[in-house]
């Protein structure tokens, strides 16, 4: 498979030329430098895959990936990039991008992923993937937390946090009986019986850090 | 005001100091022969004066001048000096320039009342007193003198914070980029050499150190990245101002358990000062009502038309006091103030005990002309 390789940073190139130079089915035709280069090497080189830093010096990554779709239609755009994928990602891909892919995935994940996306398919880090089931869910029904007050949200979040019954009404200049009595409601409302299953599903709903 | 921001307005701060010129003083009379006497009199002070034989002709005068005093004869042909007073005072430049009216003995005190109440400032019978009328008027002009060196500090000073402002705005956009792009690709770069090394591994101890490299670079990507968006969010340039406020309220959320509900237009992108503004004075308001609210939720609505930005945000918490807002207003809310003002928007700002406070941003978008 032809790649191509897009990142303004030489370390960055050169780390991903090793890392791609080990796989036999995978061979780097061209490297560039910034969106421009792309656009040029693209004329001369048929890549099969390009793998793209999302954010280059020149033009903006969004643009790139679209002009790419526009032209070679027939080619894989898979983004790699600094920025997280929460905030990234979706755009990467509606504009045209066969995958996302933080700087911080493993190797064998941007591996498998030039791979797939190489075979006509698309993309997304189970992370991603998980989110935007989650989305999916949230859409069909009301996720569980919005059915809470927003005083017992609040509460809901510094239990999830880790804080106990006494800092939470200290904090809120609550008396300890009225957060307990919150956090009572809290836990039937969202049907859960304990303390952890509420912060396990506040990580999940990405409610907390 | 508005145009602080503007490289235009800076050719105001040439030398040619207004302070340093003459004041100018008008003197109005009908009789030549008084205007010369009055001339003759006050030229020891040195100033810059200036003669009208008529209301109408002071009128004219006052609409192209600044005067630090105007000497005004009551009575005249035509507009006699009261109703010249009373013109003059309707209109903005010269609503509250000083007028000192000139009278004969001969008139009673009925018209004294009748020129303090058209806004007369002084009032001098004649034959005037050489002596009172020169001090009188040399009151005036340092007075005039003293409020154009306050205008032109004030003004300095807003400049100055205009200028400081938009600098700080800079270094932390240049740092952040600095910060994210080289740090964190020469991260990159070192995870993908372990990586690479730790393929040729065998033994078991030294694998299990790549993997705590790897780790270990992984969460300094995280603090990196946190740290530049910190200074200044990449989303902002990159996705404009209503992605940005999206995102910085689900953070908000996120950070401090306070439900943000945000009403966001379609995005769109915009002049990107106004936005870095618009952005500020949002983070400064979401700043406030996590110190000062007790809040549990916060309701924004961001609105953006051809013609302006408006950005409204409401919070449930305690309500912001009168006296907080006036008396000793905050570095952080005058901080909001000034950076709208430099775009000719406005901050509003109020509370209700009990039931939250309200803060109104709106910045007109057409006028910036780019």
């Amino acid at each position: 498979m032809k790649v191509l390789i897009a990142d303004d940073h030489p370390v960055v190139r050169q780390g991903l030329r090793q890392m791609l130079a080990v796989e036999q089915d995978l061979t780097v035709v061209g490297e560039a430098r910034n969106g421009q280069e792309v656009v040029e090497l693209s004329r001369r080189v048929p890549w099969e895959v390009a793998v793209l830093d999302y954010n280059m010096p020149g033009k903006n990554g969004l643009e790139l990936i679209k002009e790419l779709r526009q032209r070679y239609p027939g080619r894989a755009v898979l983004v790699l990039s600094m920025y997280p994928e929460d905030r990234y990602a979706v755009r990467a891909l509606k504009a045209g991008a066969a995958g996302y892919l933080t700087k911080e995935s493993a190797p064998e994940e941007l591996v498998s992923a030039i791979r797939k996306v190489a075979g006509g398919g698309r993309y997304v880090t189970p992370t991603l993937g998980e989110k935007l089931a989650l989305e999916l869910e949230d859409n069909r029904g009301k996720p569980l937390h919005e059915t809470l007050s927003d005083r017992e949200y609040q509460v809901m979040w510094m239990i999830a946090s880790g804080k106990t019954v006494r800092q939470i009404a200290d904090e809120l200049f609550l008396s300890p009986n009225t957060v307990s009595t919150h956090r009572t409601r809290i836990l039937r409302k969202m049907n859960m019986k304990s303390n952890a299953e509420l912060m396990h599903y506040a990580i999940a709903h990405h409610l907390v850090d | 005001m508005n145009d602080l921001a503007h490289p235009a307005a800076l050719e105001a701060e040439s030398p040619q100091d207004s302070v340093t010129e003459k004041a100018k003083i008008l003197l109005v009379d009908d009789e030549p022969k008084s205007l010369f006497a009055l001339q003759e009199l006050l030229s020891t002070l040195g100033q810059n004066l200036m003669v009208a034989q008529s209301g109408e002709e002071a009128l004219r005068l006052a609409l192209r001048n600044d005067f630090a005093v105007i000497l005004l004869d009551v009575r005249m042909p035509g507009i006699d000096g009261f109703e010249t007073a009373r013109l003059i005072r309707t209109r903005d430049r010269s609503k509250s320039t000083p007028i000192i009216f000139l009278t004969a003995a001969a008139d009673e005190m009925t018209s004294m009342f009748r020129g303090y109440e058209v806004g007369a400032v002084d009032y001098l019978m004649k034959p005037v007193i050489p002596d009172v009328l020169k001090s009188k008027v040399a009151v005036f002009v340092e007075l005039f003198r003293k409020t154009e060196r306050l205008r032109e500090s004030e003004d300095k000073l807003r400049r100055l914070a205009a200028h400081l402002i938009s600098i700080r705005e800079e270094e932390r956009a240049h740092i952040a980029r600095e910060i994210h792009d080289e740090l964190g690709q020469v991260l990159t770069g070192l995870k993908m050499e372990v990586t690479w090394l730790a393929k040729r591994l065998k033994d078991k101890p030294l694998i299990e150190k790549t993997d705590s490299m790897c780790a270990l670079i992984d969460s300094t990507v995280q603090t990196v990245r946190k740290i530049a968006t910190g200074l200044r969010p990449e989303m902002l340039d990159d996705m404009g101002l209503v992605a940005a406020v999206g995102w910085q309220a689900k953070e908000f959320q996120k950070r401090t358990g306070i439900r943000c509900r945000a009403k966001l237009p379609a995005e769109t992108k915009f002049d990107i000062d106004i936005s870095t503004t618009m952005f500020r004075i949002f983070q400064e308001i979401l700043t406030n009502v996590a110190r000062h609210s007790r809040a549990t939720r916060v309701d924004i609505e961001l609105a953006v038309t051809e013609a302006e930005c408006s950005l409204e945000v409401v919070d449930n918490g305690v309500g912001i006091q009168e006296s907080e807002l006036t008396a000793r207003k905050s570095l952080g809310l005058l901080g909001m103030q000034e950076r709208a003002l430099l775009f000719g928007g406005d901050v509003r700002i109020t509370g209700t005990a009990g039931h939250g406070t309200r803060v109104s941003v709106t910045i007109p978008l057409s006028r910036k002309t780019k």
